[in-house]
């Protein structure tokens, strides 16, 4: 069965459109200056995932599924979580203790602000596979009340041809 | 800079966690290379911990493992840190061998289940994050890592979420383990609100300093109760009764030897260490107290259930009840025996709980009243099952006799000691309750394993070999810590032991030499356990033999009675038609099964304590609402004791 959408508003497309660069700008902005300004990973990596919201808004359940792709997105969470304790091994293969600043220690380029990071990409891919499923949930509901609107108005229009 | 071998705390958590990771990522298409990313995070977790050993558990060196480097300043503890003693590496070694042996089991045990990336990776988290926990020296690393512990097992409790009740059971355990959990967090802010650290060395430092101020003794109450609920302990137990049922067999080894370790870990490092308030009468009475009542009352519930697994998961949390009871005499050797009888708790628990599971996997079933006759079928499980079963009762050549023996011994001495009387009474109930569990695991193995085998099990195979193996690792563990009692107390027990009395120690460890001083914590440590000699199990062994023969003698040559009836049912066994009572001119038709029922053999005294039991069973209601509710009050009289008494 083709499945039928409705296209959004145009004024909400657009925002989103707007808004969405933005917001993935931003939330970059908070995960790489984390080691010198309030924020970090964490937060940055949420305000990243954000930008998954912003699309659902724009371009409804369609445009979220051909955008992310959910495997990709799990495979590179655990990725990150390797790459976190890596990073932090780093720090006993130098000689010195686990999670330690080992690379330029005492300036404000350090592995922290690598860890940051990978924290940031951990919490972007975990929340917007998180959203993935949850906005799943959603969407089916939302596509049949969007067909079953469509259905009747089709119906409707023929009851006024005839 | 430190030597290498410092670094195995954290690389043995890590590498657990990396494993579950690594599976995730992996294991999805490759079945192959999940097992082997399983096999080497397990072992290689087991090899680093087992290296600790001789620095640690023989040397007697503290280990503290600043993360990043960021050690103390000027007194003050703000990094991270991994401290372990000896009484860390205890209950770390039993955390990574039962994390190995149950990996093992799973191979095969899980092999018809689907989605196993997710069990593996669960797994291997919930192995990571109890590991973390009892290696950790930072009090709300403790927390974070109960967190991991708690949600994962609830998740692996949900796991087979297709069997009946697995949900609701994963349910109850997520509402009240969270429950547990909150108070838990509720105690640490109120510590660290006072003491402004989070380091448990600084804490134990602090504390002492503190007993005037009356929100120590909230903090106390609510972390005492937070680590009770980890352990299941007395209001909290149905949790672990329902969750048991429906977990896989592998995972409730985790639950039952890992997870209320955990619990058992947080009372004696919080009693004993941090708040070094065990020589205090009303936190004896508390913790004794609540051991007791709990040994008692899950006993008597496993006495009554008709689930296998459930049986079982009421027995274990009666064991951490003695555990709980040892541990809160407050002397070397109630400790010892605590710690000794946790050891023995998860090694047997978990034999028990794996030869379940191989009764499940064979025959799909854990009903009592369905199996019967297995030992046909499955001779090794049932020696193995045997052997855990004499091990639990506490029957002589094996190591529940040994921990047993310890605990009546130091109890009854504590009662001796102090002339008070409720320490005997505990004693008592401790034989009690060893008897009542010997009772109950007769009627397991009357049901499961002889009697009668039922037509649809007739085809019932033995586990492979690749299931039995960590069931014949935890078997030889029972015999051996069983035989060897005095090389246990002197090679493990003592450094575990003596770590649980210096607090000073702890506390120069990770704060540098003389922080215990300037802020006057004095402890002196154990030499000796002052356990009496007359314990040698092979002597006992012959004594209980002598005994068994005694009485069996006595009984064929009592009564004329006894004699004709045992002469029946012998006979009963041998050929089914002899018995008149099938015969078609006295009832009928004959019944297609007919056996004694494990459930029957011990009607007389069921009845006779029919009260006793049907209150317990009612006060079980099943209702997640009531178990919150029971959790409450009991917080609700903790808190009142700690804040007007202690």
């Amino acid at each position: 069965m083709k499945r039928t959408y409705r296209r959004k508003n145009v004024i909400v497309r657009c925002g989103a459109d707007l808004f969405l660069p933005l917001g993935c700008v931003f939330g970059c902005y908070v995960i790489f200056h984390g080691n010198t300004s309030p924020g970090g990973g964490f937060q940055g990596g949420v305000l990243v995932a954000s930008a998954i919201l912003m699309v659902f808004l724009g371009h409804g359940g369609t445009g979220v599924r051909s955008t992310f792709r959910a495997r990709l997105l799990h495979s590179s969470e655990t990725i990150a979580e390797i790459m976190y304790v890596l990073i932090a091994l780093l720090g006993v293969f130098t000689g010195l203790n686990f999670c330690v600043n080992f690379v330029f220690a005492g300036h404000e380029w350090e592995t922290s602000v690598l860890m940051n990071d990978v924290v940031g990409y951990h919490v972007m891919a975990g929340i917007i596979c998180l959203l993935i499923v949850m906005l799943n949930t959603l969407d089916e509901d939302d596509l049949r009340k969007d067909e079953n609107r469509q259905l009747r108005s089709e119906s409707e229009e023929e009851v006024e041809e005839e | 800079m430190s030597a290498f071998i410092d670094n195995f705390p954290v690389l043995a958590v890590m590498t657990l966690f990396v494993g579950g990771f690594l599976n995730s990522l992996v294991g999805r298409r490759h079945a192959i290379l999940q097992k082997i990313v399983v096999l080497v995070t397990v072992t290689g977790a087991l090899a680093m911990v087992l290296a600790l050993v001789k620095p640690v558990l023989m040397d007697g060196e503290i280990i503290t493992y600043w993360l990043g480097n960021w050690e103390p300043v000027e007194g003050w503890a703000i990094g991270i840190a991994l401290e372990v003693d000896a009484l860390s590496l205890f209950f770390g070694l039993i955390v990574v061998v039962a994390v190995f042996v149950s990996g093992v089991y799973s191979f095969t045990y899980m092999s018809r289940d689907d989605s196993l990336v997710n069990y593996y990776t669960l797994f291997l988290m919930l192995g990571g994050s109890v590991l973390g926990l009892v290696l950790s020296g930072d009090l709300f690393n403790i927390f974070v890592m109960v967190e991991i512990m708690t949600f994962t097992a609830v998740a692996l409790t949900a796991f087979r979420s297709h069997d009946e009740g697995a949900l609701e059971g994963a349910m109850k355990y997520l509402v009240v383990g969270s429950l547990g959990s909150t108070f838990l967090l509720v105690g640490i802010a109120i510590l660290y609100s006072q003491l402004h650290t989070l380091n448990l060395a600084q804490i134990a430092a602090l504390l002492p300093e503190q007993s005037n101020n009356p929100l120590m003794g909230v903090a106390f109450a609510f972390l005492f109760i937070g680590f009770a609920s980890k352990a299941f302990l007395f209001p909290f137990q149905p949790l672990a009764a329902d969750a048991h049922a429906v977990a896989p067999a592998s995972i409730s080894l985790m639950i039952s030897g890992v997870l209320t370790k955990c619990g058992v870990y947080g009372i004696i490092r919080m009693c004993y260490v941090l708040y070094q308030n065990m020589d205090l009468a009303v936190v004896q009475y508390l913790v004794t107290g609540f051991g007791a009542a709990t040994m008692f009352i899950c006993v008597t519930m496993a006495f009554q259930q008709h689930n296998f697994k459930r049986l079982l998961a009421f027995h274990s949390i009666s064991q951490v009840g003695y555990v709980i009871t040892a541990v809160g005499l407050g002397t070397a050797l109630g400790v010892s025996a605590g710690l000794y009888h946790a050891m023995n708790h998860t090694i047997f628990k978990g034999l028990l709980f794996l030869t379940a599971g191989a009764v499940q996997h064979q025959t799909g079933s854990l009903d009592l009243d369905g199996l019967g006759g297995l030992s046909k079928r499955m001779p090794r499980t049932t020696v193995l099952f045997l052997i855990g079963a004499a091990s639990i009762s506490g029957l002589p050549p094996f190591n529940g006799f040994a921990s047993k023996w310890m605990i009546y011994q130091a109890t009854f001495r504590q009662g001796v000691d102090t002339g008070n009387f409720f320490f005997i009474i505990v004693c008592v109930l401790a034989l009690l309750t060893s008897v009542l569990t010997l009772a109950s695991f007769i009627k397991v193995t009357q049901s499961v394993f002889f009697g009668q085998l039922p037509e649809k099990y007739k085809d019932v195979k033995e586990v492979p070999l690749l299931m039995r193996l960590p069931m014949w690792i935890l078997a030889v563990l029972c015999v051996v810590t069983g035989l060897f009692p005095t090389q246990v107390q002197n090679w493990v027990l003592l450094p575990a032991t003596n770590a649980v009395f210096s607090a000073a120690s702890y506390i120069d460890a990770a704060m540098g030499e003389g922080y215990a001083a300037l802020h006057n914590v004095v402890s002196s440590g154990v030499t000796s356990l002052g356990v009496s000699t007359c314990w040698s199990p092979l002597s006992w062994l012959a004594l209980l033999f002598c005994v068994t023969c005694a009485v069996t003698i006595v009984a064929l040559l009592g009564s004329p009675d006894s004699k004709e009836e045992s002469h029946v049912s012998a006979a009963d066994e041998t050929a089914e038609e002899l018995d008149p009572k099938y015969e078609p001119f006295f009832s009928g038709e004959e019944s297609v099964y007919s056996q004694v029922g494990g459930s029957d053999l011990f009607w007389g005294f069921k009845h006779s304590w029919r009260k006793h039991f049907t209150f317990w069973t009612n006060w079980h209601s099943g209702v997640v609402n009531d178990y919150t509710l029971y959790g409450v009050v009991v917080t609700a009289f903790v808190l009142l004791a700690c804040i007007f008494v202690l």
